[in-house]
Order: C-alpha cells, then structure tokens, then sequence
C-alpha cells in the first residue's frame, strides 16, 4: 500500500548506490517541512531519491513566524525565488529592523536596523567614533551634541524605517544606499504555500494524513517507517521531523530530551490576533514591552500580524489578551489564537536518523525573528553535512555541535534584551533584571561596558552592529571609548559625522515609499 | 545602568619595546601609525647591536600584505628592499614517505559547484578513475611548477587568476631595517644599549621601566616585550609560565645557513623532510636561505649540520648558525603592562611559516584590546584566550604533518607517527576520513582549502564524499573536471615567470 512512494522513479534503482539514503521523508508540513522539501528535492535529487512529504490538513501550522532575517534572501536565491514573485505570493513586505518600544524604560524607544552603522575612518569601528563624541558631548567639550542624537542617525536602514522608506542601489552605485540590509515580513502560510508548489514540482510527494505510529529497527534503533491512520506504511531511509513543538519522532519516538532555557527567558506563551492595516505600511517590526512579555507588530500587504508574547507566571491569558486588543492599530481580523511553548532546545537536533528541524528543535521566541533562519541554518548544515545510509556519528555529531553553537547565540542576544533592562514596574522585569546569565552574555556584556568593544565568537549570527544597537538602545553606555579613537582629530571627525547624518538623511528622503517601492518593483500582490 | 561618562581613565601614551628584531620593529612602525595622533605620544625602541637576532622567519603567509597594506607600504618597494621573492605555496618533499613530494599551495582549489566545495567533484572523479592531481586545480600550484607569478585578479571572479594566493620570502633582518625606517620616520624613538635591570612597582608588580647597562633608566606604561626567546619581562621578570609543546612537536633545533644562487628562484618554499627533522629552503632574489630543524634527542648537531651542507644548492655564505629552542607558548601573552611578542611569547617551527604571522595577529590584538591606564582584567584575559587559540589551531595543523606519515625509516618518525592527536586534530582527522569533509572552526588561520592540500598531501584517504556530488552524472562530472584543469593550466602558462614580474614592476634588486 504504498500510495506515497514514487513509482516513476523505480526504474532508476536499478543505478542505485546501495550506500545512498534514497527515500527522505519530511514529517510534517509547515514552514518547515516546506522549506526543507523545496531546498532538497532540488539539489538532492540524482534521479534515484524518492521525497515524501506527510501533513494533516486538521492539525494547523504555528506559522507565527512571519519577520525575517537577512540571510532568508539566500535561501529564496538558492532556490532561483524571484523576490517579486515571492512578496506577491506571501504579501510580503520589506523589514529594515526592529523598534524596540519601552524595553530599556516605560518611554523608551530604539532601532535595531539591519546593515552597518556609518562609515569606519582610519580602520576605526564607526560605533566607536560615536562613542567618543558622545562623550566629548557630555563633559561639553562638544558643539554638536544636539545635533549628533540618536546613532540610528548614522544608519542607511534606520534612517529610511524613520521616513517609512525604502529603496535598493543599483549593483554598481556608490550611494550610501549600498549600506541598506533588510528581510522581510510575509505570511508564513501562505510562504508554505508558495513552497509547495515549488517542493511538489520538483518531485516531492505529498501524503494527506495523520501519523499514528512509528517503526523503529529492533537493532540500529533507526526509525524505518511511519505508519498513518489510514494504515498506509511510509518507508523511508532519513527522516526530518518538522512536526513542530511536539517532535513527533525526535521526542515521542527517540526521546532525545529537551534543555529548558525558561530560567533565562520565561516567557511560555502567546496570544496572535491579525488586524486591519493603516494607511502606510512601515518597512519594520515593532515590538513593544509590555509587564510580563511583549508585543509584535508585523505589518504584512494585506493585514497586520500582532501578538503578545508573556510570562504564564506574571500574566494571566485573559488579561494578556486584553492588552493585546487594547493595543492593536486597527479592526482585528479573525480569532485571537493562543499558544504554549517552552524556550529552550532539543538536546540533539540529529537523532539516529531523524533531524528535527523548526519548532522540533527548539524555541526561542520571536523576538529576534530567527525562527525561520534557524530552519534555513539546519538546511543548510544537512545539506553539508548530508549523510550516507550508515550515517556517521562524526557528521551527526558535528551537525549537533554547530546547531547548539548557533542556538545559544541567539538565545544570550535574546536575553541580553532581558537583563540590560531598567524596568521596576513589575515582578516579571525585576525577575529578568536580576536573574543570572550565562557566562558568554555576562562576558560580552563586561567587554562592552569598558571600552564599548564587541567580540564575536566562531560565525556568530549577529553581527556587531547588532550587538551595538541592542546595548545602547537599552541604556549600557560604555565606560569609556576605545582609546584607539583618541588619535584620530576631533574637529575632522566631527565634521565627518555631521556629513554623514545629513547624507542618511538626505538619502532616506529620496526614497520612495515601502508602497509605492511594492507597486514599482511589481511586489504588490493586489495589482 | 551606567550613564555615559566621561573620560576617566587615563590614555596610554608612554610605550617602551625591548627588543628590535622582526617583532619589535614590526610593533613599532605599527603601533606608531596607529597611534599618530595621541597626545603626549611616545614610543621607544630599545635595542643593542651586541645582541643578535634570530630572524630565519624568512617566509610568510599571505596575510602579511594587509600588515604591509596598513603601514602605507608600497610592495614593489618592499620587495626591493628586502630582497624579496614571491611565495605560492610550500613543496613537501619525502614527508608522505620517501620519493613523495606535494604542494600546499595558497588559495583555493577549482570552482565550487552546485553549493558543494570541489574537491568532492575531484574525488568522485578520481574513484571513477580520472587521472589527475589535486595540484592541477591550483592556479598558485601550476603556476609555482613553472617558475610563474603574477597577481590575482579578485575582481574578475570568472578568472582562474581570482583564486590564486600570495605571500613574500625576504630577508628578515632587511624588513626590520625596513620598519625601523618608517617607525623612526613617525617618531619612534631607537635607544641603543642593553637592559640590566627591570623596575617594577611594589604593590602592583607592574613594570615601571627597564634600566640600561649605562644606568639610564627608561620608563614607561606599556611594555612589549620582544627580546626573543629570553622572554626578559614576560617570562625573567614577571615569572609567566611556559607551556612546553615538545612531547608533540619533539624538533628542539636548527642550524641555518645562507647559499648561493645557481638558477632562478621559484617562487615558493621547499620543506624537504629529514630521519630526524626536515630542512627548509626559501630562495630569495640574492641568496638562497637554508636550514635543518631536528630533534636533539634524535640526532647529534654534527650529523644535522652535515647533512645541512650535503643538501645545499649553491655555495655557503657564511658560517652555520646554531639555535635551540622549545615548542609552546607564554600561558599569557599579556600579564600585568606587559605584552610578549614574537619568540618572547612562543615558539613554533617554521614548517607552515607562521611566525610573523603570530606577531602580526598579536599586533592587531593588541590595537583592538588598547588599554588605558586602568589596565583591564578582562580584556587581558580575552587577548590571552585569543592568543591561546591562535597557537593551539598552528600546533594542530603543525602536528598534522607529522602524524599523518608512512614513514617507518627512522625512530624519530616511528615516535610522530604514534603520536596521539588532541581532540581537535582527531574531530578534523575522523570527518575527513569519513566523508573527505573539512571542518574549519573559529575563523582558524588555516583555510579549509590548507587542510585539504595537507591531509590529501600526507596521504589520508577519504572514505567518500558529498552526497550532492552525485547530482552530476559521470561523464558530466568528468567533463567539468577536464574542463577546469585545462582553463588552469592554460592560464598558468601565460603568466610571466618570477623573473619576469619583477623586472616588469622594478621590484628586481640591483644584480651588482
């Protein structure tokens, strides 16, 4: 009764490598599941690999995960994704960063943009000019302290989210355009959807139905098929398991175990309720703190996608919800749904021979919008590191190693949010202000504090300016600038930065609209 | 949290270095570019002539040119200067076994297809019986062969020329006088004169200032420390432990020595691997640098000396010259307001060229973690856990060479064959012998494209390669694999020789 399995391909068997995995069965539909069968039914396919996507139509997808990174614009062009096409399909938008609203304190407000901060002089990071005339400001040595504000003032994507702006240069172009780094926002359903179509005429197969059990080999221990409650059997040599939180295989099966970060980032649910959009579309998330948690805004073409993230511990649901309502832009669209997780990861992403991939993983909340490029990371990890039928502990084992190294990155930038806050209003805020940190964060942390200087380990995800707006958009000023920064002439570099603001801001100024930049470029999906 | 605030701290502005040589100058003309600017600025160089340098660094990297590159430095100049030649790679001879010989060549290999490095389209095609050499899809492999060199052309990624790497041989002592120009030129102040004694504070131990055998006292708020393998206020003075690498790099000696030209040079290093040791060669545009690291626990200093003169191309130059030293590294590089550079912080033979790589990257440590006055601990401690890798990661690829050998024809290479690799080497050592994969970690000195030319080189077999590969069918995989070795050999062939390129940029020296 293999109904799922790929006859068209048997004819090429007979080629076959014995020592090939040649049936890759995605568990589980979903951003995940999607992505992962798009990206390998398209470059693992040799002719004689069979892919077998299984999803219910009853279970739904989370899909909350709708901003983006950067590097999500190399995984559509791995995929030749034209990005008009895809922002129609999604009704995507740009994303040029996150504003942060009351984190740091009740009134607060920061930007953290995708891209660099202003222009390095004499091999000298820019944050560092900043900081010394920031300083020279304070002990009044300073002219220009008024005019020198904010250091978004110094970045191409926080000046054009300022003017809800955006725009693109041209390959060759030496505008400071160049300098703008941006992602995007789309419905990740309808990505999913987009996907799908891609992923099925590339040759994955879809299967319609619910697993009820699986078949572990008595020996190896491997998972050799899954069995649904139509009582069809899917074999398959590889299993990626894209059932979400539960982790269908990698836990109810394997039981792998989960590491619980809920001690650094508390929080464990949230409420998402989608509204009408105003009249212009910011190219950026917001994310605004509320007493036990915060809240997203996405703006999407279409609607607006909210949700409140909060403490189960601080909050109750109802009370989350109403601050949710109260805190909307426009009508809401639809039900308020709600959702329950646990912050923390898998203890192994790679299991016998199931990679879990997605929510299976692990969680680490929305706040950095990293859901999605963890997922395209673990693609890309597999596709490195994608392993015969005898798959070797040494690849499995360094597929984990990598996925632990890039988690725990993102979750100390996460929790740096947390603890480098000044909020006393309530328990939830003088738990995080207070509670302890790993001793990555705390380092970096101490680094930043004396000089403003930034170390990033092994590929870090986040960059340097990353790290620089999250500690100075929450209040950690630096003791003092780099010393180096004192060599350079104060009236030059003053000079220099006056230039550049005026330059941000003259450039932001001529951009067109997020809108009008949809409609010009062919992204708008209503046309 | 803490408010922005003021400048409390007090810059630092008084810099002694102990010690010229390569390290010390190479501090000074950087540390006195970085620094231009700095009120109250003053550096000091204190050197004797009585004391010789070691200086056999004699070869490089090809990240030297972003050190020559901030000084302002203009390569042809530099090449002139200090005799210089260029540098494609190194050529192991008998290290596999003996009548072997390989190159690791700088940069990278082929044409990366389909997402997936190329050596794995190289492997496949070799076990479908493709007869070629690694080396043929090396540009700076192909070129080395026939004596070629010209620039790589990064801009033009569709050349064979945008993967091609380079680094200098030059004379060592020459570079120094070189830097020392520049360095006094931007204020650098040169003391001559031996240290005798070595002040410290009472309660901190800090180092006030070093005192001259004329009495003069020089004092001072940060300390380099480059007197060479003494390591005076690193290791006499403040006592920093030494961590010894010899049970894993046993080689403890070299003797070395200058001969004569008898052809043109080529441009790249030989290594050529000896019953207790291996010898270097790096040809210069006047000279040809010679010697022979061994074991003293392995062979006796007349023996490694003779076998050093039987192995010379040209007439000897001079007398040979006798070293001892110890493979490791100063625990911490930085203690207190000293930092040790060069062989005053550590030692590691010259197999893979590293040393003035080790005191340029110490160099931009130390730019980037500048204190103030205040002398913080933590970022002391990341400039030692930073140093500490960089010695650790050039060890590992070090120890590659001789553990990953067939050689049985003497006890020294019966003892490194046997040697236990450190975790890191076995991770690297069981993923390429699984599935011919390279993990390359923390932004590691050594490419992936390294590894691959040395573990393929020492004759490590990969048990297979990536699984993508196969997306290509034989005969299209086949195809690709002639089509580039021929674009590279092709392009090899037109470049101008060694000679030629630097002649063309007058970069040659006088012949007189």
């Amino acid at each position: 009764m293999q109904f799922c399995n790929n006859r068209k391909r048997a004819k090429a068997m007979s080629e076959k490598n014995d020592s090939d995995i040649s049936r890759i069965v995605f568990v589980g539909g979903g951003t995940a599941g999607w992505m992962a069968a798009a990206a390998f039914s398209k470059y693992f396919d040799n002719g004689r690999r069979s892919f077998t996507l299984i999803e219910s139509d009853a279970i739904g997808t989370v899909g909350v995960g709708e901003a983006t990174i950067p590097p999500i614009a190399n995984f559509n062009h791995m995929l030749d994704i034209s990005e008009s096409e895809f922002l129609r399909a999604t009704n995507g938008t740009f994303k040029l960063g996150i504003e942060f609203v009351d984190w740091g304190q009740i009134g607060d407000r920061y930007f953290h943009p995708f891209g660099e901060y202003g222009q390095d002089l004499h091999g000298i990071a820019f944050h560092q000019l900043y900081l010394r005339e920031h300083a020279r400001g304070a002990t009044g040595k300073g002219k220009n302290q008024e005019k020198l504000g904010d250091i978004a003032n110094y970045s191409m994507s926080s000046m054009a989210a300022r003017h809800g702006k955006f725009g693109r240069a041209k390959p060759d172009a030496k505008s400071l355009i160049r300098q703008i780094g941006y992602a995007y926002h789309f419905d990740a359903g309808l990505y999913a959807k987009f996907l799908r179509q891609r992923a099925e005429k590339q040759g994955t197969k879809r299967c319609e139905g619910k697993i009820a059990s699986a078949q572990r080999d008595p020996e190896t221990g491997d998972i050799i098929s899954v069995t649904l409650e139509s009582g069809e059997v899917i074999s398959g040599d590889l299993f990626v398991d894209c059932s979400g939180f539960r982790g269908l295989l990698i836990e109810d099966s394997l039981q792998t175990g989960y590491e619980d970060w809920s001690h650094w980032l508390p929080v464990d649910r949230a409420i998402a309720l989608p509204c009408a959009n105003p009249t212009d579309l910011d190219p950026y998330t917001r994310s605004t703190a509320h007493s036990a948690g915060w809240q997203w805004r996405i703006p999407l073409q279409h609607r607006t996608g909210n949700g409140h993230v909060f403490c189960s511990s601080y909050m109750e649901a109802d009370e989350a919800e109403k601050i949710l309502r109260e805190n909307l832009e426009g009508e809401p669209v639809g039900e308020a749904r709600h959702l329950r997780f646990l912050t923390g990861m898998r203890r192994k992403a790679w299991s016998q021979n199931v990679i879990a991939l997605g929510l299976s993983s692990g969680f680490i909340e929305p706040l950095e919008s990293t859901s999605i490029h963890l997922i395209q990371n673990g693609i890309a990890r597999l596709f490195a590191l994608f392993p015969d039928k005898q798959i070797s502990s040494i690849e499995r084992d360094e597929y984990n190693r990598g996925m632990r190294e890039l988690f725990e990155d993102i979750r100390d930038f996460i929790i740096l949010h947390y603890k480098a806050t000044q909020r006393d209003d309530s328990e939830f805020w003088r738990y995080v202000r207070d509670m302890d940190i790993p001793e990555t964060l705390h380092k970096k942390i101490e680094l930043w504090r004396l000089h403003g200087r930034v170390f990033r380990e092994n590929a870090e995800l986040f960059t340097t300016p990353s790290w620089v707006a999250v500690m100075l958009g929450q209040n950690i000023w630096p003791r003092r600038h780099d010393p180096i920064a004192d060599t350079l002439d104060e009236e030059k570099v003053a000079l220099a930065m006056s230039q550049m603001r005026e330059a941000y801001e003259r450039t932001a100024e001529q951009m067109p609209t997020q809108i009008e930049f949809l409609k010009q470029s062919g992204s708008w999906a209503s046309a | 949290m803490t408010k922005p605030s003021n400048i409390s701290a007090e810059p630092v502005t008084k810099i002694v270095i102990v010690g010229g040589g390569t390290a010390g100058w190479m501090a000074a003309a950087a540390l006195s570019k970085v620094l231009a600017g700095t009120p109250g600025l003053s550096i000091n160089l204190v050197e004797s002539d009585a004391i010789g340098t070691v200086g056999v660094g004699e070869a490089t990297i090809p990240q030297i040119s972003s050190f020559n590159g901030l000084l302002g430095i203009d390569e042809h100049d530099f090449v002139r200067q200090t005799h210089a030649t260029y540098k494609l790679g190194i050529e192991f001879v008998d290290w596999t076994r003996v009548g072997h010989s390989y190159v690791h060549p700088f940069g990278s290999f082929g044409l990366d297809m389909l997402g997936v490095e190329f050596h794995h389209f190289w492997l496949r095609g070799k076990a479908e019986g493709h007869n070629s050499e690694l080396s043929d899809y090396s540009i700076a492999a192909m070129a080395a062969k026939s004596g070629k060199f010209m620039h790589p052309e990064h801009g033009n990624p569709k050349s064979a020329l945008s993967k091609l790497g380079y680094a200098f041989q030059f004379d060592a002592a020459l570079y120094a006088k070189y830097l020392r120009k520049i360095a006094e030129g931007a204020g650098v102040k040169r003391t001559e004169g031996r240290v005798v004694s070595v002040e410290q504070h009472q309660e901190t131990g800090f180092v006030t200032g070093v005192t001259l055998e004329n009495g003069e006292t020089i004092a001072g708020q940060l300390f380099i420390d480059c007197s060479g393998f003494r390591s005076l206020l690193l290791g006499q003075t403040l006592g920093v432990e030494f961590v010894d690498w010899t049970h894993l790099l046993p080689c403890d000696r070299a003797v070395a020595i200058p001969c004569s030209l008898v052809s043109e040079t080529d441009p790249i290093t030989r290594s050529t691997a000896r019953p207790a040791g291996w010898q270097w060669r790096i040809p210069l545009q006047h000279r040809i640098g010679n010697g022979h690291v061994y074991s003293s626990a392995y062979m006796s200093e007349d023996e490694a000396t003779s076998i050093l003169l039987g192995n010379l191309d040209g007439e000897p130059l001079a007398d040979p010259n006798h070293l001892r030293f110890a493979a490791g590294y100063r625990a911490k590089a930085w203690e207190k307001n000293v930092v040790g550079l060069g062989l005053a912080a550590g030692f590691l033979e010259p197999l893979e060229s590293t040393a003035i790589h080790l005191v340029q990257a110490g160099i931009a440590r130390l730019m980037t973690l500048f204190p103030t006055s205040s002398f913080s601990q933590v970022e002391i401690d990341q400039y030692n856990t930073e140093n500490a890798q960089d010695y650790l990661d050039i060890r590992d690829f070090l120890l590659l060479h001789y553990i990953a050998t067939e050689r049985d024809d003497s006890d020294f290479w019966n003892t490194c064959r046997n040697l236990e690799p450190p975790e890191g080497l076995a991770r690297k050592l069981a993923m390429f012998r699984s599935s011919g994969r390279i993990i390359r970690e923390h932004n590691e000195l050594f490419t992936e494209a390294s590894w691959l030319a040395v573990m393929m080189g020492q004759g490590i077999e990969p048990g297979g390669w990536h699984p993508a590969v196969r997306a290509l069918d034989t005969e299209e995989t086949l195809k690709r694999l002639d089509h580039i070795r021929h674009v590279i050999s092709n392009t090899a062939s037109q470049m101008p020789t060694h000679a030629e390129f630097l002649k063309a940029n007058r970069s040659a020296i006088d012949p007189s």
